[in-house]
């Protein structure tokens, strides 16, 4: 992307292996090429400790003989090794089965006006090395001037520019460049034997849009401090406050159990669903992939569908399950352009916000946790089952009044779309799968 | 076992001897303490079966080489999959711009080290057999998971393979290649019961050829481990919740030792102090019945090589001895910043990663204790069969999810329990094992470790072990 002459080679590559792959005997085939070029720098305690600057480029594709599928992909992008692959996938494709499903979707005709999504942000290239390393190691030293931060993970700055080809034997020939930006920290505080961690990031398409390193450092001792000198509690059920970063993993568990490949595959506990309520009236759910200048905005998806936005959950009523081409044809549903390699994969994924502020959201609570971190698995698609451990602040009568720590919080998700009390007006796409503060009824708290 | 030869190694690269000591020459031309580079081919072959069909095959083909400098506690790294000497001249100067000092160096002249032992003796090695075959493992593991009871209602089965060439040069001289190959065989399958629906999981694999399915474990094994795991759970009722004495199963819990001790034994957490270890060592960190080894030499192991990412012979290192802290796991930086010496953890998951000390496979040696003993000394506790995964903090707060187990109640095991998740702090739980087992298993050999977003195959593994008590996570 960074000379025109490339551009020209890809689509070109891309067009040329198409018909390679036609004349040889592949029914249909499709070709994805990526070129991109990645900076990034990891400061800790005011040295550089990595940094890290590299092209590459790699190239996918699928090919479909008599309905029977093969994929390949390799990052030599040499033509006889990428010929060899394309003839070494139509020998291979005869081996799987016969899928009346499979194929590549119609031709759209394209209405969506690349530009106008604000993917591309030219100014970025021209940003350099010795700005983006110091605008690490500024982010980290306004972390580390708080007496409370005893110890660094370091600060990263990154930079990334990407541009996608796709090319289809249904005459599809599109590309697009996009640009990401991101600024984080991480820190400890506490003695060694009583640590606590955290931390925080900012991640824009357009380097003017991101946060400074101001807000991000304050942001990540906030986050890392509010944590010291936990307490454990004792096993209840209570009111819990998901913090946004918290709604977002659960929106990241619902966006799961709706994707249409795990309808189709029955591992969800959404199947049979569709036109029934999942949920209460505060829980209105969207996947849109054309909000300009957000991080899951594309113009169209890996298999060259536009993108749209879809309703899922209209107050509490699933209404789509999200799908690429093979799932909407199982499912008999349309293509919500969602393809993501050769699954299905969220754009931006959202839960409505509603009026409340947070804050009053938390004054309102007589008693109960706030959740502001989970780790582990322990979520289970096929049941809706969630169990994780957790950290979290602990609320009597409207004010927080120690941190807690040690604690599993456990429910199903079904029950909690149903047990949604209050939505938070704290809404902001900091990543692309993104949701406000919510309030939910009761969820159990395992302690002592 | 019968006789194998190590897979022969096949060049991809072309790049001469004397074009890699001009590289490495550039890499250092602003100074740097240490350059080396890193050149992967590897090829992986993948197959999915669902809904009774063979669905797809992928091959996948990665080419690439990755220039990393060492300037005192700095690393410069680049990376290219375009082998043109023009882009690898580019990526040796982005790695040396990290050094700034006016004298460059020169490398030390190449010499080709020869292994002398070889950690994956396989006799059908996967890449070589023909995907008719493979296709053949595959619709058996399906089918005897479909089959092996009416309320089995899906079924996924899927087939990875791959071998990975990899040649390391370094600025001291050392020229070294290793060809590892990977098999991984996983099944899912779900269960349903008046509309009740729970998966099972399991698989099979390692550094291993595909006589592993005829002598180690085979597709049936596999399905019926799948297929139970399901039905059990179709019966299973939600954990309790809060402190209570815990059993871990063999085997799978090894996830214990990798989340609890292996990731804070990492010598960088250390080095940086902010691993809650990083000022223990020698000293009593756990109950003295428990000693912890990382081993990468053990045959065919999934977590095994016979050189690390960074060309060193790796060695087996006992983290734990007694319950006192007495090793880490070293990679080159981090051995040289800290002054010890190499153990050969430093990984990477291909040619565009730094290296960073990890795991391999990693477990708790066998204690004395016969586990049905162990199981009998709990009057009212939790018994953890198999695991979903566990994630730790440097704060040494961890925690497991358990996807199935049991209750134990007087001394026996019970009602069967799904998905709860188990927490603690490491240090806590380590000085309450109580009771280590004699019957040291390793646990699913389809294991993967993430750290700073790069992946490598580990495995882990430990007895049945009683820890006093610990919070589980489950309803009220």
């Amino acid at each position: 992307m960074r000379e025109s002459e490339k551009q020209l080679e890809l689509k070109e590559l891309a067009e040329k292996l198409v018909t390679f792959a036609k004349t040889n005997g592949a029914d249909e085939v499709e070709i994805t090429v990526l070129d991109g070029y990645e900076f990034s720098v990891d400061v800790r305690l005011g040295e550089i400790e990595n940094l890290v600057e590299a092209d590459s480029r790699s190239l996918g594709l699928k090919v479909i003989k008599d309905k029977k599928t093969a994929y390949a992909s390799s990052s030599d992008l040499a033509l006889e090794t990428l010929e060899h692959l394309v003839k070494n996938s139509i020998e291979r494709a005869q081996l799987a089965n016969y899928d009346e499903f499979s194929g590549l979707p119609s031709l759209f005709p394209s209405q969506i006006d690349i530009s106008s999504l604000n993917l591309f942000d030219p100014q970025l290239a021209e940003l350099s090395a010795d700005r983006k390393i110091a605008l690490a190691k500024e982010t980290e030293k306004i972390g580390l001037s708080d007496k409370r931060i005893t110890n660094s993970h370091g600060a990263s700055f990154e930079t990334r520019e990407v541009k996608a080809v796709l090319a289809n034997s249904n005459g599809f020939i599109q590309e697009y460049d996009q640009t990401y930006c991101g600024l984080s920290l991480g820190l400890q505080a506490g003695e060694t034997d009583s640590r606590v961690e955290d931390g925080w990031f900012s991640a824009k398409r357009y380097f003017h849009q991101l946060e400074s390193s101001e807000e991000v450092a304050k942001k990540a001792v906030e986050r890392t401090a509010r944590q010291l000198n936990p307490r454990k509690i004792k096993s209840q059920n209570v009111p819990i406050v998901f913090e946004p970063m918290m709604t977002s993993w659960l929106l990241g568990f619902l966006f799961a159990c709706v994707s249409g490949t795990s309808i189709y595959q029955k591992t969800s506990f959404l199947v049979d669903k569709l036109g029934k309520r999942i949920g209460n009236d505060k829980v209105t759910v969207i996947d849109d992939g054309l909000i300009p200048g957000l991080l899951g905005t594309r113009p169209f998806d890996s298999e060259g569908v536009p993108s749209q936005k879809t309703l899922v959950v209209d107050k509490g009523i699933l209404k789509n399950y999200l799908c690429n081409t093979y799932a909407a044809r199982k499912l008999k549903l349309q293509s919500t352009g969602n393809a993501d390699g050769a699954g299905v994969g969220p754009s931006n994924f959202y839960l409505i916000p509603g009026e409340t502020p947070p804050e009053k959201i938390i004054s309102s609570l007589d008693k109960g946790l706030i959740l502001i971190r989970t780790i582990g698995h322990g979520l289970n698609p096929v049941t809706g089952d969630i169990s994780r451990g957790a950290f979290g602040l602990w609320v009597e009568k409207g004010e927080i009044v120690y941190p807690v720590s040690e604690i599993t919080i456990s429910g199903n998700l079904g029950d909690i779309l149903n047990k949604i009390e209050a939505v938070g007006n704290d809404l902001d796409f900091r990543v692309p799968v993104a949701g406000p503060t919510v309030l939910v009824q009761e969820m159990t708290v395992a302690g002592q | 076992m019968k006789k194998s030869e190590p897979i022969p190694f096949e060049d991809h690269f072309e790049l001469s001897k004397n074009k890699l000591q001009k590289i490495l020459d550039i890499a250092l031309s602003r100074g740097g303490d240490f350059s080396d580079i890193f050149l992967e081919y590897r090829i992986y072959n993948l197959i999915n079966m669902e809904e009774d069909i063979i669905k797809e095959t992928a091959e996948s083909i990665s080419l690439g080489l990755g220039i990393r400098v060492i300037a005192d506690e700095k690393t410069g790294y680049g990376y290219t999959n375009d082998l043109s000497v023009e882009k690898i001249k580019k990526a040796a100067l982005v790695a040396a711009s990290i050094a700034s000092s006016e004298a460059s160096r020169n490398a030390s002249s190449l010499k080709q080290a020869q292994l002398s032992h070889n950690f994956y003796p396989v006799l059908e090695p996967a890449h070589q057999e023909s995907l008719e075959r493979k296709i053949s493992l595959v619709k058996n593991t399906y089918f005897s998971a479909k089959n092996f009871d009416s309320k089995i209602d899906k079924v996924k089965v899927s087939f990875q393979e791959q071998v990975q060439f990899i040649t390391i040069v370094n600025s001291e001289g050392l020229s070294v290649s290793d060809a590892r190959p990977l098999v991984k065989l996983v099944c899912l399958a779900i269960a349903k019961k008046e509309g009740k629906r729970e998966a099972g999981f399991s698989g099979g694999g390692g550094r291993v050829g595909l006589e592993y399915f005829s002598e180690e474990l085979t597709a049936e094994e596999i399905a019926k481990d799948a297929a139970q795991e399901a039905l059990h759970l179709l019966e299973a009722k939600a954990p309790p919740a809060g402190e209570m004495p815990v059993v871990l199963a063999p085997g799978h819990s090894g996830v214990l030792v990798h989340e609890a001790v292996g990731h804070l034994l990492e010598a960088d957490f250390n080095r940086k102090k902010t691993s809650i270890f990083w000022d223990k060592m020698g000293k009593k960190v756990a109950s003295s019945l428990l000693t912890i080894y990382d081993d990468p030499t053990i045959p065919l192991s999934r977590g095994s090589y016979n050189i690390d990412d960074e060309g060193t012979i790796p060695k087996k290192t006992i983290l734990i001895n007694k319950g006192k802290m007495s090793g880490m796991l070293q990679d080159r930086l981090s051995a040289k910043l800290m002054k010890s010496s190499l153990t050969g953890h430093g990984r990477r998951e291909d040619f565009s990663c730094i290296p960073l000390p990890r795991m391999s496979n990693t477990y708790i040696e066998r204690g004395d204790y016969d586990p049905e003993e162990i199981i009998k000394s709990v009057k009212k506790g939790f018994y953890a069969g198999k695991f979903q995964g566990g994630q730790v903090e440097d704060s040494g707060k961890f925690t497991f999810s358990v996807s199935s187990g049991y209750l134990i109640e007087n001394g026996k095991l019970t009602v069967p329990v799904k998905q709860a998740t188990l927490i603690g702090t490491n240090i806590d739980i380590l000085k309450n094992i109580e009771m280590v087992g004699s019957d040291l298993e390793f646990g699913l050999p389809t294991g993967t470790c993430s750290k700073e977003g790069q992946s490598v195959p580990v495995s882990d593994g430990c007895p049945t072990l009683k820890i006093v008590k610990m919070t589980v996570g489950g309803q009220k």
